[in-house]
């Protein structure tokens, strides 16, 4: 997320910057969990669509330079062919294809807490021809970033 | 201060535990076998490093957790229909029946029950679960230990075990929901009824499956508690021991020997 998207968010609230050649959407919260239940969350492909409500299937290997193929609620009937363009454990993990990048980044707060950040730019020269086509992202990146932070609380705070 | 008197004596209170555990891990009775003795030859080796800061049994389950591991990493894990696979294989092994029928009628472990069959089916299903998901739920629904303790048996953080913890439950509920016959009337797996008919061909199957409180309360439980109830039937029966023992042990080695050929062949 850059400095301007930062100092205008609010936690949990996606925000949305629109440019002529490019769109980035970005989304913070805060997550009581340690990071490696975080990254665990997020690089364990077929456990995806248990926890998080956005996602139809997710198949494939999140590891650096693999392929998988992603299926959202956004647009079921589409699979979308990603690539892992880095994998930095308990850090950062991007993924994406020709369109754009969509980046999961991962800070360590204070006592137990994690800040989450997640972003996605799309873009390129023909960007204006079709940026109307394509949905917002806003909602539903709030709905991962909640359904990520519900889930690592409950695994974090669970007793037994 | 440990000596190796006490660790014989000790390791003696909890052996067959381990040796269950490492069989529910490894589907081979041979590498139960072995890797309990490893694991006391490595306890007895390395007992002036054991500083009690935790239980004993703790810190040998750790021991022979981490030979298990070292055994089963290059291996590939099981796919979660491993019993629809291993039945195929076992419809055409005329000899497989044989020998099972040979046990059945004259071994005193050849018995054929269906809360034994379930305990056998959960270590060949469980298998599809990645490694370190396995360890800790074995390590937590079947033998009790605590998260802290199942943290320094895998040498993992707390937190990672919870994790662990929370996949593979969930994972495992949904599996056998959705293949289960006993706890749902919509499951593809019905082996435990189908052959309980052919080892016990005069038993009212009926009877026997309302003996199992997990078959009794499928209908009003949640997959939660059922799968609760499950765990429960693992914890009550010793694989080396009960009654069923050899006849499960020897399907037990048909399906790893099945696996081993299937997941070659498939790569």
């Amino acid at each position: 997320m850059n400095a301007s998207v930062a100092s205008m968010a609010q936690e949990g609230k996606a925000t949305t910057v629109k440019k002529t050649f490019s769109r980035e959407t970005s989304v913070y919260i805060n997550i009581n969990a340690d990071p490696s239940v975080v990254w665990a969350l997020l690089t364990n492909a077929s456990d995806y669509a248990r926890w998080n409500s956005t996602v139809v299937s997710l198949e494939g290997e999140i590891v650096q330079g693999e392929q998988i193929a992603l299926k959202s609620t956004l647009d079921p009937k589409r699979t979308f062919t990603l690539k892992v363009k880095e994998f930095e454990p308990e850090k950062r993990l991007v993924w994406g294809d020709n369109m754009g990048n969509r980046a999961y980044i991962i800070e360590k707060g204070e006592a137990g807490q994690v800040t989450f950040t997640m972003s996605e730019r799309i873009g390129g020269p023909l960007f204006p021809l079709f940026a109307r086509a394509i949905p917002s992202f806003d909602e539903s990146f709030e709905q991962i970033a909640a359904d990520l932070k519900k889930e690592a609380e409950t695994i974090s705070s669970s007793k037994n | 201060m440990m000596t190796t008197d006490n660790l014989a004596t000790e390791f003696e209170t909890f052996q067959g535990e381990l040796k269950s555990f490492i069989l529910r891990m490894t589907a081979s009775a041979q590498d139960a076998e072995d890797i309990v003795q490893e694991t006391f030859i490595k306890a007895h080796s390395k007992i002036d490093t054991f500083r009690g800061e935790s239980s004993l049994k703790t810190w040998v389950f750790a021991i022979a957790s981490n030979l298990t591991k070292d055994m089963l990493r290059a291996k590939q894990r099981w796919p979660e229909n491993v019993t629809d696979i291993c039945r195929e294989a076992a419809l055409s092994n005329e000899v497989f029946f044989q020998q099972a029928m040979q046990i059945r009628q004259t071994s005193p472990q050849g018995k054929f029950e269906i809360k034994e069959h379930i305990s056998f089916c959960f270590t060949c299903v469980s298998k599809s679960l990645p490694l370190e998901q396995h360890l800790a739920l074995l390590l937590k629904e079947v033998y009790g230990f605590k998260v802290k303790e199942i943290a320094e048996i895998i040498d993992q953080s707390d937190d990672m075990v919870k994790y662990y913890l929370r996949v593979a439950r969930s994972k495992m509920i949904e599996v056998f929901d959705h293949r289960c016959s006993l706890i749902n009337k919509e499951g593809v797996c019905y082996q435990c009824t189908e052959l309980n008919g052919i080892f016990n061909p005069k038993q009212k199957e009926q009877e026997e499956l309302v003996k199992i409180k997990m078959v009794r309360d499928a209908e009003k439980s949640s997959k939660e508690e059922l799968f609760a109830l499950r765990m429960q039937i693992l914890q009550e029966l010793d694989p080396f021991e009960s009654d069923a023992a050899e006849l499960q042990l020897h399907h037990l080695e048909h399906n790893r020997q099945v696996m081993e050929k299937h997941l070659t062949e498939r790569q």
